[in-house]
């Protein structure tokens, strides 16, 4: 073999090892879901205003905790988004450093872990998000109980709880929704008979599902249905529950012994700035920061009276029940262990 | 001498991928359990035949990986067939179209079923148009979908596989046979059939260790109350509280498997060639 053609296919070997050394510098956040929160359109405005890459991460808010657990004392993350609960749970495990980003002080008390563990970044809250005209003439379900009649037999999705904090939040919280007691036992009797017409648990997140629909009805967080209708200009329908819904915040964490800690840092400074928020109010999550939005944005989100009946959870106790709720969907609902 | 030392990346490789990993997994599934002793236990590999859903994983990996193992080696049959005997126009880029289905991830065809048979799917939107009601709507989500799925990427894998076994077969056998006055039938199964039989059972070893492993399909698919042992590998791992003693146990059983079922064929098949020869 002539010398030449070797020391190329080297010299290639070589600068696809060393290359990714020199690329652009990044900030890892575990559940980065472009679709979810419009993460998308905030890591890009990050990466134009500072160059620093956050790239998409699929990974749901239990998938990320248990990766971070996984890799134990060498994390890939520099930080990681979550449902509330998740979150918190992840906290008390010890997988994040304490930090108080810039802003700190205007985060709510109720909001926020006292030492800095966690801290929420926004809300949502759960609602049934319908692609109206997937559902050829049949009408627009209105209330958790509508969800339940046959006509929408094999319509449903909702994230598999066990993988995505949404999925987690409306499976722990339908309980308290519908009225129910310490035994949960009014949530799962609903979730069971949902069951019925369960098209599938979802893995993967089902935004573009929704938007084509496939999917023709999701549970799933209102601020991604807007985006669907006001953003995307799908045919979606955002349903508040008449029964009531959830309060979900959505909290993020700095990882313990995380590998670019300055530079995660600045974004999750970031995160929390006039500008970031206002990104996240536009994508129809409630900022946590209040945020002043014009008129016509305003006038998008659903009415406030649609969410006067919304119940707050304690995230402290759904994190210590999430291990063994999830565990009794697989057994209860899923199909057993 | 030089053929030695131009193995030793190839062993350092194996040894690095293959070989550490699986001493590390032996030692979590014998050592990570819920069992009450802390020293070595096979609790783990206990726990997947008497749990229930474990157990159904490791039964409905291997019904499924038997059905497309058999229905893809007698579906091949006659397209690899074709192959050897015949020489056709526009061959090698039937051969090239064939290896297309099989570099796809597991996850992409289970996008393929959801795009051609999901519930706005392509052929019930045709069907739609041409009769009026969106037939096999949502099939992709049942078991038809899941198994067309394994077939889409099974089937050229074992085509081409059967294929290149045909090509020593030597055609002046049958033209033996039929100057000898068989007809086509009984040149098939006196003559060709009985020769082919090794080729046969090595497709088959094939698709069925291939299949074995695959879990893609059904993660994209999610079929309610179905599971299949990768897919709850990866559930062990993925969705806390992990158990990744289980997993470890779980993986180090479909490896032995699929390895002991590929092996042993593969030394059948040696057998009933060295007969025939």
């Amino acid at each position: 073999m002539k010398l030449g053609p070797i020391l190329v296919l080297v010299s290639a070997f070589l600068a696809m090892i060393v290359g990714p050394a020199f690329a652009e510098k990044t900030v890892i956040q575990y559940d980065c879901i472009p679709n979810y929160a419009n993460w998308g359109a905030v890591t890009k405005a990050y990466q134009k205003k500072t160059g620093i890459l956050v790239p998409p991460d699929m990974k749901g808010s239990s998938a990320s905790m248990a990766a971070l657990e996984a890799e134990g004392k060498s994390p890939k993350a520099d930080c990681a988004y979550y449902s509330g609960a998740i979150g918190f749970q992840a906290a008390s495990k010890g997988l994040h450093e304490p930090y108080k980003p810039k802003g700190w002080e205007k985060i709510p008390a109720a909001l926020k872990d006292p030492n800095g563990t966690w801290w929420t970044v926004h809300t949502g809250h759960v609602a049934i998000l319908v692609n109206t005209s997937a559902l050829k003439g049949k009408p627009v379900p209105r209330s958790f109980a509508d969800l339940l009649k046959p006509i929408y037999r094999g319509m449903i999705v909702y994230d598999d709880p066990r993988i995505h904090g949404t999925g987690f939040t409306f499976v722990s919280g339908i309980n308290a929704i519908l009225g129910g007691g310490q035994d949960l036992k009014a949530g799962f009797d609903y979730l069971r008979k949902l069951d019925g017409n369960i098209l599938k648990y979802a893995k993967e997140n089902s935004y573009n599902e929704l938007l084509r629909g496939e999917v023709p009805i999701w549970v799933n967080a209102d601020g991604n249905g807007l985006k669907a209708k006001y953003v995307d200009k799908a045919p979606v329908e955002i349903v508040i529950p008449a029964e009531g819904t959830v309060t979900m915040p959505l909290v993020m964490g700095l990882v313990k012994g995380a590998p670019h800690k300055e530079e995660a840092k600045k974004y999750l400074d970031w995160l929390l700035t006039d500008e970031a928020q206002h990104i996240m109010a536009e994508s129809f999550f409630q900022p946590v920061i209040p945020v002043k939005l014009d008129a016509s944005l305003q006038a998008k989100y659903p009415p406030k009276s649609a969410y006067a009946k919304a119940k707050v959870l304690p995230l402290d106790k759904l994190a210590a029940q999430a291990d063994g709720i999830k565990k009794r969907w697989e057994k209860e609902i899923e199909g057993g262990r | 001498m030089a053929p030695l030392l131009l193995c030793v990346p190839l062993c350092v490789l194996l040894l690095v991928l293959l070989g550490w990993p699986l001493v590390h997994l032996l030692n979590q599934s014998l050592l990570m359990t819920d069992a009450p002793t802390a020293r070595i236990t096979l609790h783990n590999y206990l726990e997947i035949a008497t749990v229930p859903r474990y157990r159904h994983a490791l039964f409905w990996s291997l019904e499924l990986s038997l059905a497309v193992a058999v229905g893809s080696t007698i579906i091949c049959l006659a397209p690899a067939w074709l192959f050897t005997r015949y020489q056709f126009r526009g061959k090698r880029l039937m051969r090239g179209i064939l290896i297309l289905p099989m570099t796809f991830a597991g996850m992409i065809v289970g996008f393929l079923m959801i795009i051609l048979l999901g519930r706005t799917g392509f052929i019930p939107q045709l069907l739609e148009r041409l009769t009026g009601h969106p037939f096999l709507s949502g099939v992709g989500y049942q078991f038809p979908g899941l198994i067309l799925a394994y077939l889409y990427f099974e089937i050229p894998r074992a085509t081409l596989t059967l294929e290149s076994a045909l090509r020593k077969l030597d055609g002046r056998l049958e033209q033996a046979a039929r100057s000898l006055g068989a007809n086509r039938w009984q040149v098939l199964r006196m003559v060709v059939l009985p020769v082919i039989r090794p080729a046969l059972i090595s497709t088959f070893a094939v698709t069925f260790s291939v299949s074995l492993g695959s879990f893609g399909v059904l993660l994209v698919l999610s079929i309610k109350r179905f599971t299949l042992l990768p897919l709850e590998i990866f559930t062990q791992y993925i969705a806390p509280p992990t158990n990744q003693g289980i997993a470890a146990a779980m993986s180090l059983t479909l490896l032995a498997v699929a390895f002991g079922t590929g092996y042993g064929l593969r030394r059948v098949a040696r057998r009933m060639e060295g007969t025939n020869a």
